[in-house]
């Protein structure tokens, strides 16, 4: 009977936390970190094209909201970022990373980006 | 004919009385007339041009190219490890630097058992406490890598790009063992900014020191007043010394170094007992204005020489701080602690800075500040958290020192910041919360509980009751020094109303103050002449009998 209770308990617990990490997971599926660097790769270029005046990204994860930058990145709009040639010649997996970056570390994340 | 000779007689009065004022006016003004003319002469004061002959040679070069060198064209994985690279070379530079007060925040009080600095027993009514550096939270501007652990971050100050190698490392350790081509190569690009900003090396800069100097008290012009990011590429009108266009001093040019020590600390050594020149001696311990200037800054004769042996150089030289950026004048600890929703805020008001953070209390800035005055000997008297304190007065917490009896002492601009901070009850002392962390007051809101651990920190005993006090903390106003066209006009102090010196008392100051009696003379002799006049003009009229001129 105790063996019966102690497997239900594990069983109860493990799925509880299964749905925990499943709406903790809400986000992006991409590398952040990796996404950080392929967000500077893309406005780098746009520098050496001409099109920027800095080489150094001048929006900031931290500049939105969550639910922003998740619109923004579904609607593929980086209008804002004014690297349009840049964007569209970015895959889906780099598109992917950026937006992890960006959603991570967004003004109403855990974690907002400073001044990295 | 009648009407001739009194319309004659009136007009000798008239011109008599034109005389008389205008020789009393003309008397008033003479010393603030020639001292403008002397400032707007063609000749150069003798203070200029010492000044000039003492930073002449202040040509810096390098004989090395940290580029080429082997040790420096590693990857790089860590901070401690670009340390070790350094010191290679500069066998002792860390052992000079772990000395200093740049790695300690401390220095020894004159008061027994007491130390003075962020890690020691002082306070101030900004942040309060360092916690004895258990409060990380100040941390991030210690010269360490890793905050007091491990190796001095040499590039703190001697790195001439600003990059952040934390950043970097964290990235790189987490990239560890990804083979994938596009990580591979991004590692790649990370390690070559690493080593390209690890060859930037350079005497320090003022980024360097404004890094933290500039943003003291946890932001941008917090604390001092008179040292913000403003000052990190100044124009002429904001800093005659550190614009580019001007003399484009580095903070070392005036601030100099011995052996990791940099002069200009403020808990020893009065700066106005040595009065070394730069002439004599470039690396002397404290520059003054004097240094360079001389005691003679003036042209000969000007009026304004006879001010330096009791008004300070910046007094009329720096007529308000804050110039270009907003400073933060007043911080009420009784107003933290508040809520919205169960969440701490921040309300933002004029110059975008912030005025209430549930965090901190509330805030009040300014731009163009006026300094206030107070006679200034080099030194100050602090409030250190073991010191009693009458909490029915304002509490000084840091307060120059001096009177107009002290030979050192000069009549010198200040920035006061006031605000209320908490105090032990029963002790009378101030206290010192632990701010940051887990256990902090800005994670837990618990004032009480943040004091209990703040001064176990600092071993200094708490009765468990605390109330708040008002608090003053004193900052000499010594950098934005003003085109000498922008210095204080005479009548800014020699004034009866609103003058600057206003709280300069126990002097007499002309124009400022009034003698009754002296004043009662000058009237009677006025009157007199006025009379005397009047009486022989009279009299020549009386006597002429008649007669026709």
């Amino acid at each position: 009977m105790f063996k019966k209770l102690f497997i239900a308990g594990i069983l109860v617990m493990f799925t509880l936390g299964s749905l925990s990490a499943a709406f903790a997971s809400e986000g992006p599926s991409g590398n952040k970190r990796k996404g950080k660097y392929t967000y500077r790769k893309v406005v780098k270029a746009c520098f050496e094209r001409g099109a920027v005046d800095s080489a150094t990204p001048k929006v900031s994860p931290a500049d939105k909201k969550q639910a922003e930058w998740k619109a923004i990145f579904e609607d593929k709009n980086f209008s804002e970022f004014g690297c349009d040639q840049e964007w569209a010649g970015s895959s889906d997996k780099d598109l992917l990373d950026i937006y992890s970056y960006f959603y991570n570390f967004a003004a109403d994340s855990p974690t907002p980006a400073t001044c990295k | 004919m009648g009407k001739i000779k009194t319309s004659c007689g009136e007009q000798i009065l008239k011109t008599t009385l034109f005389l008389i004022f205008a020789a009393l006016i003309f008397m008033g003004r003479l010393p603030c007339a020639f001292a403008s003319q002397q400032l707007s002469g063609a000749d150069e004061a003798l203070g200029i041009k010492l000044a000039k002959q003492a930073v002449r040679a202040d040509k810096h070069w390098t004989t090395t190219d940290h580029s080429k060198m082997e040790i420096l064209k590693q990857n790089f994985t860590s901070g401690d490890q670009i340390t070790q690279a350094c010191l290679s070379c500069h066998t002792d530079a860390s052992m000079q630097f772990e000395k200093t007060i740049h790695w300690t925040w401390e220095v020894p009080s004159e008061k027994e058992g007491v130390m003075n600095g962020k890690a020691g027993h002082a306070i101030n009514n900004f942040c309060i406490s360092g916690n004895a550096m258990e409060d990380k939270g100040c941390l991030s501007c210690h010269v360490g890598w890793n905050g007091t652990e491990g190796e001095v971050n040499c590039l703190a100050c001697h790195g001439k790009e600003k990059f952040n190698y934390k950043e970097a490392f964290e990235d790189l350790k987490a990239f560890e063992g990804d083979d994938d081509p596009d990580t591979l190569e991004i590692v790649k690009e990370v390690q070559a900014e690493v080593k390209n900003a690890v060859h930037q090396i350079t005497m320090p800069q003022r980024e360097n020191c404004g890094e933290c100097h500039f943003k003291g008290g946890g932001g941008d012009g917090v604390k001092h007043g008179d040292l913000d990011t403003s000052l990190a590429n100044p124009n002429k009108m904001l800093d005659v010394h550190m614009a580019a266009e001007g003399a484009d001093f580095t903070c070392t040019r005036c601030h100099t170094t011995v052996k990791h020590n940099i002069a200009g600390r403020l808990y020893t050594r009065p700066a106005a007992a040595e009065r070394t020149s730069l002439i004599e001696d470039d690396m002397a311990t404290k520059i003054t204005c004097e240094s360079c200037h001389s005691n003679l800054p003036h042209k000969t004769a000007s009026k304004m020489n006879d001010h330096t042996d009791k008004v300070a150089c910046q007094s009329c030289h720096i007529p308000e701080f804050a110039r270009v950026n907003p400073t933060k004048m007043w911080w009420d600890w009784t107003k933290a602690g508040d809520l919205k929703e169960g969440k701490p805020y921040v309300t933002k008001g004029e110059f975008g800075k912030p005025t209430y953070k549930s965090i901190k209390g509330e805030f009040r800035w300014e731009k163009n500040v006026q300094p206030e005055y107070f006679w200034y000997n080099g030194s100050f008297a602090n409030t250190g958290i073991k010191d009693k304190i009458d909490p029915s007065a304002i509490v000084e917490v840091s307060h120059p020192l001096g009177d107009k009896n002290d030979p050192d002492a000069r009549i010198h601009p200040f920035k006061i910041h006031r605000g209320k901070q908490p105090y032990d009850k029963i002790n009378k002392q101030m206290v010192a919360p632990l701010l940051s962390g887990p256990k902090g007051f800005w994670t837990t809101f618990d004032m009480n509980d943040a004091i209990t651990r703040g001064n176990t920190t600092l071993k200094v005993p708490y009765s468990g009751e605390f109330d708040y006090v008002e608090t003053t903390y004193a900052f000499p106003i010594t950098h934005m020094v003003a085109p000498g066209e922008n210095a204080l006009n005479c009548n800014e102090c020699h004034i009866r109303k609103n003058s600057r010196l206003a709280s300069i008392t126990g002097i007499y100051l002309p124009g400022r103050d009034r003698s009754n009696f002296i004043d009662s003379l000058g009237i009677i002799a006025v009157l007199a002449a006025l009379a005397g006049v009047l009486l022989h003009g009279l009299g020549r009229f009386f006597t002429r009998n008649g007669k026709e001129e």
